[in-house]
């Protein structure tokens, strides 16, 4: 019985994504993968959301990271515009010269703001980078780094 | 470095000015800490524990370096970046020379340390064995700098290894081996 109520959730959320419904809770999520391809950082912009949706946005942000990678070849610029679309989802991109890479699944957003709000990332990044007790390759636990993004996507993202 | 300066921040309304350090304290930071190491009885030996922090410090530095630049694409281009825009930063001046044999060798030629400027030099042609003593209390300070060059090179996906040689004081040698 239990399992029947998944497949119905799982087949409602492609279907409203696939007719494109307003009713549907928009998508935001940002995740920060390392140099060795583990993601260090993510959060869920919008507030949490149910199981099949949360596996669903990691599966497609992770999968976005050989799109990035033939875009990376193709330009040097940090900023990447949208390197994959699933779905009505699309992922834009941020890598920086240490080849850690910022990734947002979106639902559509404007370029600009994502771009400024990639920005403003890079510099609360840098700044938990250069703590002397963070190692690069673990996972950003820094509850101030948590707030501080929710606030600038609060603010930038809308 | 060019001083201890706090990135500044987004939300500034007045611009501060950048808060400065004194170089001398870098300096007797450096001397201590080979003095430090040296001196411990337990754990790493000194070399190994300099070059890692070195490393450490080295991988910092090159994410804050490249802050606004676009990629740097192959090997050489971010050998040039180490020697020119990461050197400016880090001992004011850039690299005087760059060789490379084109097989994965590169040799860094710094005349004038900045590092070693403080070490006292034996006179030119005096006794060989007081010069071969000062080169190696000059090695033991180069293993910090060579352990940041490695992180800064293995940050932006260099892989390699950084040996110094101080063949004249102050003037100093870095040769960078990539690992294939």
């Amino acid at each position: 019985k239990i399992s029947l109520d998944k497949e119905y959730s799982c087949s409602l959320n492609n279907s409203r994504s696939k007719t494109k419904l307003q009713m549907s809770a928009p998508t935001l999520t940002f995740v920060i993968v390392g140099q060795e391809d583990h993601p260090i950082y993510e959060v869920d912009l919008t507030g949490p959301k149910e199981q099949q949706t949360q596996y669903l946005h990691q599966f497609v942000l992770h999968s976005s990271l050989d799109a990035v990678d033939e875009q990376m070849w193709l330009s040097k610029e940090p900023h990447l515009k949208v390197v994959d679309r699933f779905n009505g989802l699309n992922v834009t991109a941020f890598v920086t010269a240490g080849n850690t890479r910022f990734l947002l699944l979106h639902d559509g957003r404007s370029d600009d703001s994502i771009r400024s709000f990639f920005t403003e990332v890079y510099e609360l990044y840098l700044r938990v980078l250069l703590n002397p007790f963070h190692t690069p390759t673990t996972r950003i636990t820094s509850r101030e780094f948590d707030r501080k993004v929710k606030l600038l996507a609060k603010r930038l993202l809308g | 470095m060019s001083g201890l300066q706090p990135l500044p921040s987004p939300a500034a309304v007045v611009k501060k000015p950048a808060r400065r350090c004194a170089e001398v304290c870098l300096e007797f930071l450096c001397a201590e800490s080979v003095r430090l190491f040296h001196e411990k009885q337990s754990g790493p030996a000194a070399a190994a524990a300099l070059e890692a922090v070195g490393f450490r410090v080295g991988q910092q530095l090159a994410e804050r370096y490249t802050r606004d630049k676009s990629r740097l694409g192959d090997t050489l281009e971010i050998i040039k970046f180490v020697c020119k825009e990461f050197w400016q930063a880090l001992f004011k001046k850039q690299v005087d020379n760059l060789k490379t044999n084109h097989r994965g060798v590169y040799v860094l030629q710094d005349n004038g340390f900045r590092w070693l400027q403080r070490l006292s030099v034996p006179a030119a042609g005096s006794d060989p064995a007081r010069e071969e003593a000062a080169r190696q209390v000059a090695l033991s300070y180069l293993h910090l700098p060579c352990g940041v060059v490695r992180g800064a090179l293995c940050h932006l996906g260099v892989s390699c290894t950084v040996e110094a040689d101080p063949k004249h004081l102050p003037s100093c040698t870095f040769t960078v081996r990539i690992l294939a």
